[in-house]
């Protein structure tokens, strides 16, 4: 199977502080991955580095096999690849159909004012992270911290990426609301979208993942199946510092 | 979206019967706000949508005047040629305008775009002065219309027209794609949008509307005098205009410019002086700290409250 997307050897420096050490992984088409580790070990900046808010100072990004480092983030998320934030970033003023319908608009000045939304559309995308019709008129503010992550969702799979990278999604959520989205991203792997998943929460995480990375000071210390590493030594000492 | 059509309807119909009931010397002070309605929608265009605050909207609007002045008056260019090569002209004194938002925002943003308004007003007295006028600007310039009665009609369609436009413009999908800008501009590239692109075609849009409204007005008033337009004081009377009306709806800056006009238009014979400017900042920090949405906002709470507490959405507008 050939790889959806590839790092090689990144290396993110900020300052004197190296965030991504040489590090190198891969994401096959379908395939969900969790990127743990500890507090600082790097992995925010890696989603930063693959959207193209920061710029690495070496190493190869690629999707499709294709090098994506030099483009601007707008022209990365067109290629296919969409992000979700620790903190999630909604449209304050706009409802949840007005969220989803920013994500859904084609990059093309002249379509989108030709071009009217697709009530539809945004419905689907809406109803397909758990959302009920009466909540597309619910404004960010009225929203729970668990609504608040599934309009971030809702927003990202708008952009229709191949491959979504979600950072820290149960972070500040009831176990009640931690459970339904586990429960959605079950679903949309079945569907086959492929992820990459951050998460202090390695209980929710181990059934959502095919693979785990572990990493520490911006490398790699470990790669394989979730209980494997979790198993590793380097992994146990990292965490717990022995 | 029928209903609203409607209203636009009924507020030209009224503007159109103004001429049979008011004095002409009303008609000039609504002649005024007509031209401070299009400087602050054009103003909200960037301002209000994308949060991109701008100081030096005489900028763009000081373009379009001198462009259209000096090709009429000083060249003898036929004014259905110099109001487009001066609209022209803003928009590509717009593209200067928006080379700091590529990288700024917020105050540095609004500082730089004050610089800009400093620098024509400097530029206009020292280079070529034989054309701008130097100081003195440029007086006798050729007037479309002369009268009251059809200069009003002539500002109140060119508002119109202009408002319409805008109105129908922001109730596309550009319009909530600039909206969301001014909201969180990183989650706007987030969703795969070249937010570059759309900032510069809303700086476009509002120097276009800049423009048409400069040199329409040097036709109108006959004359230019850069120390009136490039004034901070006329920056402030845009910017509060489109504020306590409403910012980022098309309505709102039209209400504040009314607004505005006729406040300083009574005030005049009890102030003459620009202690005026310290009421109207007083009435417009009051109404901005009750009601930061503007009149628009009140009106509209108004209408919910007087239909029996329905919550009728007011929509886009």
């Amino acid at each position: 199977m050939s790889s959806l997307l590839v790092l090689d050897n990144v290396v993110k420096r900020f300052g004197g502080i190296v965030a991504t050490n040489g590090l190198s992984f891969h994401v096959d088409r379908g395939e969900s991955l969790a990127l743990i580790g500890p507090n600082g070990a790097g992995k925010t900046t890696i989603f930063s580095l693959i959207m193209g808010e920061h710029r690495q100072n070496s190493g190869t990004i690629k999707l499709n096999g294709e090098e994506i480092s030099n483009l601007p983030t707008h022209k990365r998320i067109q290629k296919g690849v969409a992000r979700t934030y620790q903190v999630p970033r909604p449209f304050s003023e706009m409802d949840v159909a007005g969220n989803i319908r920013v994500g859904m608009m084609p990059d093309n000045l002249w379509q989108m004012i030709t071009r009217g939304a697709d009530p539809d559309g945004e419905l689907a995308i809406a109803r397909s992270v758990g959302f009920r019709d009466a909540d597309l008129s619910r404004k960010p503010s009225e929203l729970s911290m668990g609504d608040l992550r599934k309009l971030e969702l809702a927003r990202t799979l708008a952009t229709r990426p191949e491959v979504m990278l979600l950072d820290e999604v149960f972070a500040g959520l009831t176990v009640g609301e931690i459970e339904q989205i586990s429960h959605l991203l079950a679903e949309k792997r079945k569907q086959g979208l492929t992820y990459i998943i951050v998460s202090h929460d390695l209980r929710a995480l181990e059934p959502l993942v095919d693979r785990a990375v572990a990493m520490t000071f911006g490398k790699a210390i470990a790669e394989g199946s979730f209980s494997d590493v979790m198993d590793d030594e380097a992994v146990r000492s990292a965490y717990l510092g022995q | 979206m029928p209903r609203l059509l409607l209203a636009w309807a009924a507020f030209a119909v009224i503007m159109l019967l103004l001429p049979q009931v008011v004095s002409p010397g009303t008609l000039r002070i609504i002649i005024f706000a007509n031209f401070l309605a299009i400087f602050a929608m054009s103003w909200d265009f960037i301002s209000g949508k994308t949060g991109y605050i701008s100081f030096g909207h005489p900028f763009l609007i000081g373009i379009g005047a001198y462009t259209s002045a000096i090709l009429s008056y000083r060249f003898g260019v036929p004014v259905s040629l110099s109001i487009p090569l001066a609209v022209l002209a803003t928009m590509i004194g717009g593209t200067l305008f928006f080379l700091p938002a590529l990288r700024i925002k917020g105050t540095y943003f609004a500082l730089v775009t004050l610089a800009f308004m400093e620098l024509m007003y400097q530029l206009v007295q020292v280079i070529r002065p034989d054309l701008t006028g130097g100081t003195r600007g440029i007086s006798g310039i050729k007037t479309i219309l002369s009268g009251a009665v059809p200069n009003f009609y002539l500002s109140f369609g060119l508002m119109f027209a202009i408002a319409l436009a805008l109105w129908l413009l922001s109730r596309t999908r550009i319009g909530t794609a600039l909206d969301a800008i001014s909201m969180n501009e990183e989650a706007v590239s987030g969703s795969g949008l070249n937010t570059t692109r759309l900032k510069l075609f809303a700086f476009m849009v509002s120097a276009l509307v800049a423009g048409l409204g400069g040199a329409f007005y040097a036709h109108y008033l006959g004359s230019i005098a850069p120390r009136a337009l490039f004034d901070i004081n006329f920056v402030f009377t845009i910017i509060v205009s489109a504020l306590i009306g409403g910012s980022s709806t098309v309505i709102g800056p039209i209400i504040g410019a009314y607004f505005m006009t006729f406040l300083l238009e009574y005030l005049r014979p009890v102030l003459p002086g620009s202690e005026r400017y310290l009421v109207y900042g007083l009435i417009a920090l009051v109404l901005y700290v009750y009601q930061p949405k503007g009149i628009m906002e009140l009106l509209r709470k108004l209408g919910v409250r007087a239909g029996g507490g329905r919550t009728g959405r007011a929509g886009n507008v």
